[in-house]
């Protein structure tokens, strides 16, 4: 579980700080820096997973307009059944060419360091060993991504940084790539690779089987998924439904799905993923494409799943139905840029004498702070 | 789709709509709809007043067409009997020009005293009375395995220290399934 965020010198995040609960849902008005948070966190992901090289993931433009020192730091912290972990990361662009560079990259657990990076040196502390282990490091990636052989507990680590699934699903069909290369364990942000990553989930039959056991009872007639071969390595996905009571199956390329249709599939697919133990989940808009009656079922089994703390999730949305369910609970922080300077965050309490409206009629009426 | 019972369920907060959930879908109802109070001091016995006549002429107008569903709701007594804030509701049919509830409605109305949290501390094992006022639990879904386990051994004569009100609640609940 992701206890604590802390970001500064990004774009409008300047010392911003966030300790997340079991399911949060962030508001406020547009340009608040809420999709800015879900940003950096799937770009710390990449970076510590090695998807991408430093380079291609930060860039002098994201630095914090007005602010003089050239650096981002960024810091996360994780529960972990076996101890919790810090992560620090210090990003400078000192470089005559604004190139990044990592100033420190730190990995502790429990107060104690586990791998560190700084200025080209890796001091390496294994479990097993009392002596610590220094060496060069100057590869343009994480040394998390780049340690080898794997220890235990950056293993437990990197698996947690896995299971963070950073999303602002659009199942607009252009968008999506409908023959898949091959397995891909994470999410894209638009989640245009769904089709590669339910390759990669599906070679769990327990997960395609209560996968579509979810998806039938939320889209009418349909029967099963099944990956067709496109080529030597390429697939595409298929999908089969009833009509005719039952009595005749059509099969419909992904892509001939509607928008709404594919985003009910990608949600209850990521219902699913968060089933199976110690997810997190940062969704964008998660609402988006749903008819109406669609919304509320999906919430209410996400905050089921969430409050038992068998996931995390964070949302973003501006919809009534996410804002006044989820606000029953303490669970929503309101985002702000007062004279569009940097994001101020609070937690959102409903006062005694604000009852009576729901909470979406307040914030519409811009009198929830008031 | 299925053919379940299913509920719309109107509630003064989270802890009532987590109770009311654990408790139905363990008797095979899913909920269709659930309107929960927003936060605040006397708000949720307030929208579930407001809200109930509305929703009594809407499913009595939808139910020949929907005989699966059934409308829960659940409004703590607080200080008041049981009987009192029953009347203060059916006072809210009649302001609005709707007839009684009738026996055979499918409407169910479920009515905690003190609130809902006397029910949970009961069911966790506390012996409890109907007049003090019983800690808030933070996680909401703590009493979920009790509820569970009440619903699943509801056909069981019921202890003799059951608080009246669930003692009730549990009469009403048969009437409506």
């Amino acid at each position: 579980m992701l206890k604590r965020i802390f970001i500064s010198g990004y774009k409008c995040l300047v010392n911003f700080e966030l300790s997340p609960g079991n399911i949060n849902l962030l508001l406020g008005p547009n340009g608040g820096g809420k999709s800015t948070l879900l940003e950096v966190l799937r770009m710390i992901q990449a970076y510590i997973l090695g998807l991408d090289d430093i380079k291609k993931l930060f860039d002098y433009a994201t630095l914090t307009r007005g602010q003089n020192i050239p650096i981002q730091n960024f810091e996360l912290e994780f529960a972990h059944p076996n101890g919790d972990f810090k992560y620090e990361l210090e990003v400078d662009y000192y470089d005559p060419e604004h190139k990044p560079h990592v100033q420190f990259e730190r990995l502790s657990s429990n107060g104690k360091l586990i791998i560190q990076c700084q200025e080209n040196q890796v001091l390496f502390s294994p479990e097993q060993l009392t002596a610590e282990i220094r060496y060069p490091f100057t590869l343009p990636y994480s040394i998390i991504s780049a340690y080898q052989p794997e220890t235990e507990s950056l293993g437990q680590f990197k698996e947690l940084i896995t299971h963070l699934l950073v999303v602002h699903p659009n199942p607009i069909a252009s968008l999506m790539i409908t023959e898949s290369p091959k397995e891909e364990r994470i999410p894209s942000r638009n989640m245009e690779n769904f089709i590669s990553w339910y390759r990669f989930l599906s070679q769990d039959q327990g997960f395609v089987h209560e996968v579509t056991l979810l998806l039938q009872e939320v889209l009418p007639g349909f029967k099963y998924f099944k990956f067709a071969e496109f080529g030597e390595k390429h697939r595409v996905l298929k999908a089969y439904f009833s009509v005719d009571n039952g009595h005749t199956t059509y099969e419909y390329s992904f892509n001939e799905l509607s928008d709404g249709q594919r985003m009910l599939i990608f949600l209850y697919t990521l219902l699913q993923v968060l089933k199976s133990g110690r997810y997190m989940v940062c969704l964008d808009e998660p609402e988006n494409f749903l008819a109406l009656p669609e919304i509320q079922p999906w919430l209410i089994e996400l905050f089921d799943l969430c409050s038992q703390g068998d996931a995390q999730a964070v949302l973003i949305s501006h919809h009534p139905e996410l804002i006044n369910y989820l606000l029953a609970s303490p669970v929503g922080y309101w985002f702000e840029r007062p004279s569009n300077l940097h994001t101020r965050v609070k937690a959102i309490t409903i006062r005694p004498e604000d009852g009576g409206l729901p909470v979406s009629e307040l914030i519409a009426r811009g009198w929830l702070h008031d | 789709m299925t053919d379940r019972t299913r509920a719309v369920i109107l509630c003064e907060d989270r802890q009532q709509e987590v109770f009311a959930r654990a408790f139905l879908e363990e008797c095979g109802i899913t909920p269709l709809r659930v309107l929960i109070g927003a936060p605040g001091k006397g708000a949720g016995e307030q929208y579930v007043r407001k809200n109930y006549p509305q929703n009594v002429q809407t499913f009595r107008s939808k139910f020949p067409a929907q005989p699966n569903t059934c409308l829960v709701v659940l409004t703590d007594s607080d200080a008041l009997k049981t009987i009192q804030r029953l009347n203060i509701l059916e006072k809210e049919l009649k302001m609005n020009g709707l007839p009684k509830r009738r026996p055979a409605e499918r409407i169910g109305i479920f009515i905690p005293k003190r609130n809902i949290e006397t029910w949970i501390h009961f069911l966790m094992g506390e012996t409890v009375n109907e007049e003090d006022e019983y800690q808030k639990y933070k996680n909401e879904g703590k009493c979920k395995p009790f509820v569970e386990d009440l619903a699943r051994n509801r056909r069981n004569p019921l202890p003799d220290d059951v608080p009246p009100s669930m003692r009730a609640a549990c009469d009403e609940l048969d009437r409506i399934l």
